[in-house]
């Protein structure tokens, strides 16, 4: 054990690193060269460096929990409440890609924020590490409560990096607006975690060494061989639904699934860099990492399943479809970001715990990519971030166009690249669960599948307004160049997403066994409790989700993975080529004028921001606010104010009293003696018979 | 229970009383300073020596108290007149801190006056006077100590000779201090003609049975009242409490904020000590229930000083009426003994306030020893934008506003968190609910002055604080108060646990 413990005993270093360069950001950043960007990149490259360290440590077969710090706890003391890491195959596998991300984020930002002149850097490190720290935290987290915890801080510093340029109103409010969405969201996590705690005595979410963790309870629960708390009279297994619903209100905030997706879009008023840091690996990742990190409590839910894979398939459609019409390039990427979030949340709902790992991973690499592209044109363009006064940008920034090309390619699904493996594994595996016996679940497919070819559609449309065809504008004909430190990034991931796939090739895998699946092996290795082949058996057990894998008729397990790995592609490739028809040309037109009306309505983004503004201002603040208000006013601070009242004046009575002349204090004094020694006398039997 | 554990002796005895006989030595010293070089001026010297005086008897008894020196029944010296125990040690702590900060912050506020020797030995002295009541045994030792306190205070109040406030302060509180003496004294005397001791431990004995209260009951209740009297005159519990908003009112700062913490302190343990130790409850029950008597003085004590509180337009008076409302809480340190739940709880809640009450008060006090330092005004409005100006001193006045309305920031959460425990475990729940209902009323007028320093804009008085600059010896002593307050939020622990074991030693005293 101490021998194992040994390397281990440095993981919380993964989140201290970047936390002390927030707090070096924070206070000496004004004296450092760079602003703090150096203090933030040596300790994203060091989280790098270590979780790189514990994924090897894991791959050797040493999965490690340990407690760190017990804040409540004790005798008589229902739960203890923790601080504890928990690294096995799944967490490991997410530090390395924050870190990365984390890191290469940092490096990019020297470019995008410190070559263009910006002023507040110091502030703008403090909370870009400050963000990486809590995300690093929030992932290693051993139990719900902690995750929590960092849940929120990941909320709060996305707030404050959103708000970055706080002066200008647009990101003032689209802070605020994420910050409230997500917020709603998240009360229902809350209840959800005192909840769990309540049923289950403990939030701790499994590990080895772990003697309790919630998701074995209930599945012992649900199985009968243990009892638990349930509440409202419900069965274990309806009160366990419920749990879990309440936790995806917090997953569906923070990852921007329909209808909270509406702050995302509004996001994009941050600087380019964190965009990418908030779609690729932390604010939005960590909303569905919390759903494959309890995977086990949600196994056992088949209408939580059906749930998820639900939202996420109607998600990955109906963002899609908004991206379509959008004039700006971050605007494109930030449906993209929502619909490619969908597709996770139809991977875990749809049974594919591997597959919806495997997509966030590749998502976070080509989302990441995609976004500091964009970010290279913006700089390019002087902060224009409008398509349409771009083009041909091709010749003149080659290096940001291949890679953003790979980026493109890999998240419309075009094979080989990386975005083709794992989205063809989602819609297999939704597939094939939903040919077993949910329709819901094919329907969630029929969605998920119809989103792809808008996916094609927009991300050419997206490439082709953005660097084919000839420059629309002067600043188009001649963009500011950009330096080594924004193309070596760009570089890395560029060649990343083109290749990352290649850690789980099922197809290939299908036909010839020596290809292994990396990912697949490496997630069924997890700790007891918490692997891919555990939350397979849940999924199939009748017991419980109860899911069981169909083929198309005919066509048999092989056939029905190469059909639904070539319509996938079909339909990619579909909306691709459309998109080269209508766009690729030297002066591409707009054709959105065609769609007529339908253009408004996804223009408007079908109206999303305005019924939740009617819910939040009409309803909720004119109405509901106002009637509290009333009732506050009136009755609980006329209370309030009579008590007041009363003090006041007994106050200035008082003051009276104080009157400055000592001879009347004398007097009080010895009247208040004599008024003490005559009622305790009386009491206390001193004047004889007289009084008794 | 006291674990048995092996105490640490000291030999000779009387080296227990160490903290005291610096404090006393240091005021000497000074006079000795003085009255070779009189004319000269070293204020900072003099301030130094004072100051070294009260910081080495601290750590003295710091030490002493770690080590378990009299810890049980304590170190009893000059035949029981004097006891050095826990309780003793505890408070010469906080005598000593207190005078310590204050002997600090003099500094720069006593720039420019004459006879700066003078106001520096009246401190210690007075100071020297609180340990010894701290270790008073015999009623004979309180009341010289206790006078040993007195005197120098009044001088001190009245120490801005030219100042037509300060006088007349001082002049107050000398006459109501006489009067309380007498009533003290007296009461005193009916004690001892009841029991025939003066020894706190031999009057308890002599109670014991019963015979004597059933023939002089009337008498001995007298007498106790009296005594109380005594002790809610230096507690400035009501109705005793007339002296104390015009007095510090009118005294420098630094001694209102001697004054209102340690003084305040100093009364409480001669009264926790003399009603445990001397008039146990079971004994004098029938004849005069003093823990009822006490509840009685706590609510109507803490009710009185907050809703005073609540009117004041000046700071300094705010916080004088907020001291009177603290006194109330400190009381139930004595109100709550009812038998029932656990004493220890109650009587260490009450020190571990007391201990806690002394940085934040004082802090408070000293914070306005720096605005009259730069004479910016005294009322609310006066404190309107100060942040602007000196955001540090602010930062330390809003820890010590909301750890005095008992937010969790300070440590004056956790100490008003346990007497309110202690309260509702002995039984008198109703005493708790008054002390919390006191306290969200104490919100309102501590936010004011946060409100005032940090919201409102400056209404262009703040200039002065440009002539005058920037007090080094006022502005260390605000900040170490405040980190001491802040600390001892996490570290109280290592206090609680002394303290609790000090009550509990004091309790099993009595027979």
């Amino acid at each position: 054990m101490a021998a194992e413990s040994g390397v281990f005993t440095f993981a919380p270093a993964i989140a201290v690193l970047p936390f002390v360069s927030f707090l070096v950001a924070l206070f000496a950043g004004k004296y450092m060269p760079k602003k703090g960007a150096v203090a933030g990149i040596a300790a994203t490259a060091g989280s790098l460096l270590l979780s790189l360290v514990m994924l090897a440590q894991v791959a050797s077969g040493h999965a490690h929990h340990m407690e760190l710090y017990t804040w409540v706890g004790g005798e008589g003391v229902p739960f203890e409440l923790t601080f504890g890491i928990l690294l096995d195959q799944l967490s490991t596998l997410m530090l390395v890609i924050v870190s990365t991300i984390a890191f290469l984020v940092h490096v990019f930002s020297l470019g995008y924020m410190n070559d263009e002149g910006e002023t507040g850097l110091p502030r703008y490190y403090a909370e870009l590490g400050l963000f990486s720290a809590s995300m690093l935290a929030f992932v290693f987290s051993d139990n719900v409560l902690m995750a929590f915890m960092f849940f929120e801080l990941v909320g709060l510093c996305s707030y404050l990096l959103i708000g970055f340029w706080f002066r200008r109103p647009g990101p003032a409010s689209a802070a605020k607006k994420a910050f409230l969405v997500t917020r709603f969201g998240d009360y229902f996590f809350l209840i959800g975690v005192v909840g769990i705690f309540a049923t289950f005595g403990t939030g701790t979410f499994g590990g080895p060494g772990v003697e309790e963790s919630f998701p074995e309870l209930a599945e012992a629960a649900i199985a009968g061989g243990a009892s638990v708390n349930t509440f409202f009279g419900l069965s274990p297994r309806a009160w366990f639904g419920v749990l879990g619903l309440l936790v995806l209100g917090g997953v569906m905030g923070k990852s921007a699934q329909f209808p909270f997706h509406t702050w995302l879009p509004d996001a994009m008023e941050g600087p380019t860099p964190v965009s990418a840091l908030i779609h690729a690996a932390t604010m939005v990742a960590a909303g569905v990492y919390l759903v494959a990190r309890m995977y086990g409590f949600y196994a056992l839910l088949p209408t939580v399943l059906a749930v998820i894979a639900f939202v996420g398939g109607f998600t990955a459609l109906f963002a899609a479809t908004m991206g379509v019409v959008k004039d700006e390039i971050k605007q494109v990427l930030a449906y993209s970001t929502i619909s490619q979030y969908g597709y996770i949340m139809l991977a875990l709902g749809g049974g594919g715990y591997v597959a919806g790992v495997f997509h966030l991973t590749t998502h976070a690499v080509f989302k990441a990519l995609l976004f500091l592209g964009a970010g290279s044109v913006i700089i390019a363009m002087h902060h224009n971030e409008n398509m349409w006064d771009m083009g041909g940008l091709k010749d003149r920034m080659p290096v940001t166009y291949y890679a953003f090309l790979s980026g493109s390619l890999a998240l419309a699904g075009i094979v080989p690249f990386s975005g083709f493996w794992s989205k063809d594994e989602v819609l297999y595996e939704t597939l094939v669960h939903g040919l077993g016996g949910s329709p819901l679940l094919l329907a969630a497919y029929a969605m998920g599948l119809l989103a792809v070819f808008f996916t094609g559609f927009y991300t050419f449309r997206m490439v082709l307004l953005t660097f084919h065809g000839e420059p629309r504008t002067d600043l188009a004909e001649d963009p500011e160049p950009v330096r080594w430190n924004v193309k070596i990034p760009l570089a890395i991931l560029g060649v990343l997403a083109a290749v990352i796939g290649v850690i789980n090739l099922v197809p290939v895998h299908a036909l010839e066994s020596s290809v292994p699946e990396f990912l697949h092996d490496w997630l069924y290795h997890g700790p007891e409790g918490l692997n891919g082949e555990h939350y397979h058996e849940l999924i199939t057990s009748p017991e419980f989700a109860g899911y069981s894998a169909g083929a198309i008729p005919g066509l048999g397990e092989l056939g029905t993975l190469f059909a639904s790995a070539g319509l996938s592609l079909a339909v990619a490739l579909a909306g691709s080529a459309v998109a080269l028809a209508l766009y690729r040309a030297p002066a591409p037109e707009e054709h959105t004028a065609k769609l007529g009306s339908l253009k408004t309505l996804l223009y408007e983004n079908y109206y999303q921001d305005e019924y939740q503004v009617w819910l939040a201002q009409d309803l909720t603040e004119e109405t509901v606010a106002k009637n509290a208000k009333r009732f506050d006013d009136g009755v609980v601070d006329g209370f309030v104010d009579r008590v007041s009242d009363v003090s006041l004046v007994s106050g200035h009575f008082l003051r009276r009293v104080q009157t400055g002349i000592v001879s009347n204090y004398a007097a009080l004094i010895t009247l208040g003696l004599v008024v003490l020694l005559v009622a305790f006398g009386i009491v206390g039997g001193w004047f004889g018979g007289v009084f008794a | 229970m006291i674990p048995l554990q092996q105490t640490p002796t000291l030999a000779p005895d009387w080296l227990a009383l160490t903290p005291a006989l610096l404090l006393g030595v240091f005021a000497l010293l000074l006079f000795v300073f003085d009255s070779i070089d009189p004319d000269e001026s070293n204020d900072g010297l003099l301030a130094g020596l004072a100051t070294v005086g009260s910081v080495s008897a601290a750590v003295v008894a710091g030490v002493f108290l770690l080590l378990g020196i009299g810890a049980g029944d304590g170190v009893s010296l000059y035949g029981g007149q004097l006891v050095v125990d826990g309780m003793a040690l505890f408070f010469m702590l906080i005598f000593t801190s207190v005078a310590s900060l204050v002997c600090l912050g003099s500094i720069d506020y006593l720039e420019g006056h004459d006879d700066i020797a003078g106001y520096y030995s009246l401190v210690l002295l007075a100071t020297t006077g609180m340990a010894m009541m701290a270790a008073s045994n015999s009623l004979a030792t309180i009341f010289v100590s206790l006078e040993l306190l007195s005197l120098p205070s009044y001088g001190l109040v009245a120490y801005l000779k030219n100042n037509k406030g300060s006088v007349e302060a001082g002049m107050k509180y000398f006459l109501v201090g006489a009067l309380s003496s007498a009533v003290f004294a007296y009461g005193i005397s009916l004690i001892y003609g009841v029991t025939g001791s003066l020894l706190l431990s031999e009057v308890a004995g002599a109670l014991q049975g019963g015979e004597v209260l059933t023939d002089l009951g009337g008498i001995f209740g007298v007498g106790v009242l009296m005594v109380a009297g005594g002790f809610a005159f230096k507690t400035a519990s009501v109705p005793f409490h007339f002296w104390a908003p015009e007095a510090y009112e009118g005294a420098p700062a630094p001694v209102s904020a001697f004054l209102s913490s340690a003084s305040k302190a100093a009364g409480f343990v001669v009264a926790f000590r003399v009603f445990i130790v001397a008039f146990p409850i079971e004994s004098v029950a029938g004849t005069i229930d003093w823990v009822l008597l006490f509840q009685v003085l706590a609510v109507v004590t803490m009710t009185l000083g907050n809703f005073a509180a609540a009117t004041q337009e000046n700071v300094k008076r705010m916080l004088a009426y907020s001291s009177v409302g603290h006194a109330g809480y400190v009381l139930i340190g004595l109100a709550a003994l009812t038998g029932q739940g656990n004493g220890e709880i109650v009587l260490g809640a009450g020190m571990i306030h007391l201990l806690v009450y002394g940085f934040m008060n004082t802090g408070a006090f000293l914070f306005v020893a720096l605005v009259e330092y730069w004479g910016v005004g005294r009322t609310f409005e006066d404190y309107n934008g100060l942040a602007t100006k000196a955001p540090i001193a602010c930062v330390a006045m809003t820890v010590f506003m909301f750890s005095l309305a008992g937010l969790p920031i300070g440590g004056g959460f956790l100490s008003k968190y346990y007497l309110l425990a202690g309260a509702v475990g002995a039984g008198v729940w109703w005493l708790a609910l008054v002390a919390a209902v006191n306290s969200a009323l104490s919100l309102f007028y501590y936010s004011r002055v946060v409100k005032a320093m940090w919201i409102e804009e400056p209404n262009g008085n703040l200039d002065r604080i440009d002539v005058r600059g920037y007090p080094t010896g006022l502005y260390a002593a605000v900040v170490i108060a405040a980190i001491a307050t802040v600390v001892l939020l996490p570290a109280i622990g290592i206090f609680s646990g002394v303290a609790f074991e000090a009550a509990s030693a004091v309790l099993q005293i009595a027979p």
